[in-house]
């Protein structure tokens, strides 16, 4: 066992970056979608943690992208140009991590007042959250207001995204499996039972959301540097719920099957295409079926 | 009488009109099994809670190991010391027997975010110390074999075990059991009672016991406390509760006559 886990996320890593300098000789469409698909891996494994370990839900995960999504564009927009081609990398990843510690940050500004809410309410104040933070960033002239912002220089690539999918991977599975981490599932089966047994519910659920919204934040900076826009319509609640959908699918709690259905649901829309007027009713169908037969997820392997 | 080692002196809790824990006195010394018996209603479970930080006494004070609890959070209290098990059995549905025991030793903090992120020397150290400790616990309660099973798979009596098993796994001072014969038949309750005597002994621990069942009461504990509609009505050795006038009204109610 000893750094096995460690030697996984090398790997990956070196696998990542390595396949990205081939990414030249790619379908340009196929890149995009593969990048696509590293992103919402570590928006669904970094939901996950809030979601599905320790049994919070979350509707604000959007809220947490665009916070991520639009410090990282505003400080490669504003740095970029004064910099060396050769310093562009050290900035996007000094971006990637500002978006992230400032999503962080609000992370816990909502997780220590909500987290006194259970269930549905704390559903809905992360909801409004995320509302929140879209209007701001809609009204303020800073970040484009309805417009948003423009002309990013499309630094993420295949490596970025995936390399960070990893170290995602790597942090929530690490952070879970160990004696440590049981706090967080036990906070999701029992709170009242966790706490008699020593643990601290508050203190597990502001970690779950600051780690969870950190992630979000690095996702929200690789998905401006790629779609090279952003606009605050792209964060609203209907990215939220995407995002959750993967969680749902890939079986709560279950780090594997939500990477999966997170690979599954960002190439699903694609393949439809070809019917796009019935995309998302076929989309919709797909998931209420899914909730029929499999309730507890489409993916229930891995060890929680 | 050396200083007890849990103390509640005239705990009260009202919910809105409700008196539910009225002026009781609870004294728990080291290494005493004592008993908290009442028909249903009379508050036992509110004391349990009180004891355990869940509730807050309205007026009142309860000390534990000569310090005031008050105000003092549940997760804290259990670090300090109190451990307990529930009437309807919480455990953590979702883990494993084995998980369920180290996740209890996780509460003195065995390990921080960063040892679990980054996975070094002594992080291996502390899981396998976890597993080692855990593992000799559940030996002790012969549930070793089921490490890997679901915990709420295994058969109910078992279940009340893990439950104690992980009430221990936190290293409690005093451990405090709520109706563990509940839905127990005869032989299992034996087995029970036997558990119990030998937990408070191999363990060198203090055990607050609420018990419906009057034969692992009585059979059992040293000093018996009686709570009805919230009062202590009586206290005294299992003998003396036996023939205690109060107490059989309390139970068996009173004649027309007599009230």
């Amino acid at each position: 066992m000893r750094g096995r886990e460690k030697l996984f996320l090398l790997i990956a890593i070196v696998a990542a970056v390595g396949l990205s300098f081939a990414s030249g000789s790619f379908n340009r469409y196929y890149l995009g979608i593969a990048i696509d698909v590293g992103i919402n891996i570590i928006l669904a494994v970094s939901l996950n943690l809030i979601n599905g370990h320790t049994g919070q839900f979350s509707l604000g995960h959007a809220g947490f992208m665009a916070v991520g999504g639009y410090m990282a564009a505003k400080l490669t927009l504003v740095c970029g140009p004064m910099l060396p081609p050769a310093a562009q990398p050290f900035l996007f990843l000094g971006a990637l991590l500002l978006g992230g510690i400032v999503a962080a940050l609000a992370g816990l500004a909502v997780g220590v007042p909500s987290l006194r809410l259970r269930g549905d309410y704390l559903a809905i104040v992360t909801l409004g959250f995320g509302e929140i933070i879209r209007v701001i960033f809609q009204t303020s002239d800073f970040f484009g207001a309805a417009t948003g912002l423009v002309g990013i220089s499309k630094l993420t690539s295949f490596g970025w995204a995936w390399g960070f999918a990893a170290i995602t991977v790597y942090i929530v599975a690490s952070l879970v499996n160990s004696t440590y981490g049981r706090g967080f599932i036990a906070v999701h089966d029992d709170e009242i039972a966790a706490s008699a047994m020593g643990i601290n519910p508050v203190r597990y659920k502001v970690t779950a959301f600051v780690f969870g919204a950190f992630f979000a934040g690095i996702a929200g900076g690789l998905y401006a540097h790629h779609k090279a826009v952003l606009s605050p319509g792209g964060f609203d609640f209907l990215k939220s719920i995407e995002i959750v959908v993967m969680v749902i699918l890939g079986g709560m709690g279950r780090t594997a099957g939500v990477v999966l259905a997170a690979i599954i649901l960002t190439i699903l829309p694609e393949l439809l295409r070809g019917v796009s007027e019935y995309r998302m009713i076929i989309y919709s169908l797909l998931i209420i079926g899914l909730m029929l037969t499999r309730p507890q997820g489409l993916f229930t392997f891995g060890k929680k | 009488m050396s200083a007890p080692l849990l103390e509640l002196d005239k705990v009260t809790i009202k919910f809105g009109g409700l008196t539910a824990v009225s002026e009781v006195d609870i004294r728990i010394g080291e290494g005493e099994l004592i008993g908290l018996i009442g028909p249903n209603g009379a508050g036992k479970t509110t004391a349990f809670n009180l004891i355990t930080g869940v509730y807050q006494p309205t007026s009142g004070k309860i000390h534990f190991r000569g310090k005031p609890t008050a105000g003092v959070k549940p997760h804290l209290l259990s670090l300090h010391g109190i451990s307990r098990t529930f009437q309807n059995i919480r455990l953590f549905s979702s883990m494993t027997v084995f998980d369920n025991v180290r996740t209890a030793m996780q509460g003195n903090r065995a390990q921080r975010v960063r040892d679990a992120l980054i996975r070094g020397k002594s992080f291996r150290e502390v899981e396998a110390r976890v597993e080692h400790e855990a593992m000799e616990l559940l030996k002790i309660f012969g549930l070793d074999e089921m490490r890997e099973t679901n915990g709420k798979s295994l058969p109910y009596g078992d279940q009340r075990r893990l439950e104690i098993v992980r009430a221990l796994a936190t290293k409690p001072k005093l451990l405090l059991l709520d109706e563990p014969a509940a839905g127990m038949n005869p032989t299992e309750k034996r087995e029970l009672m036997d558990l119990i005597r030998f937990v408070k002994d191999k363990f060198q621990i203090s055990v607050l016991l609420v018990e419906h069942d009057m034969k692992v009461v009585m059979g059992i504990c040293e000093r018996i406390n009686v709570l009805d509609y919230g009062k202590k009505i009586a206290e005294g050795t299992p003998d003396e509760i036996r023939s205690n006038p109060k107490v059989i009204a309390a139970y068996l109610g009173k004649d027309f006559d007599d009230a």
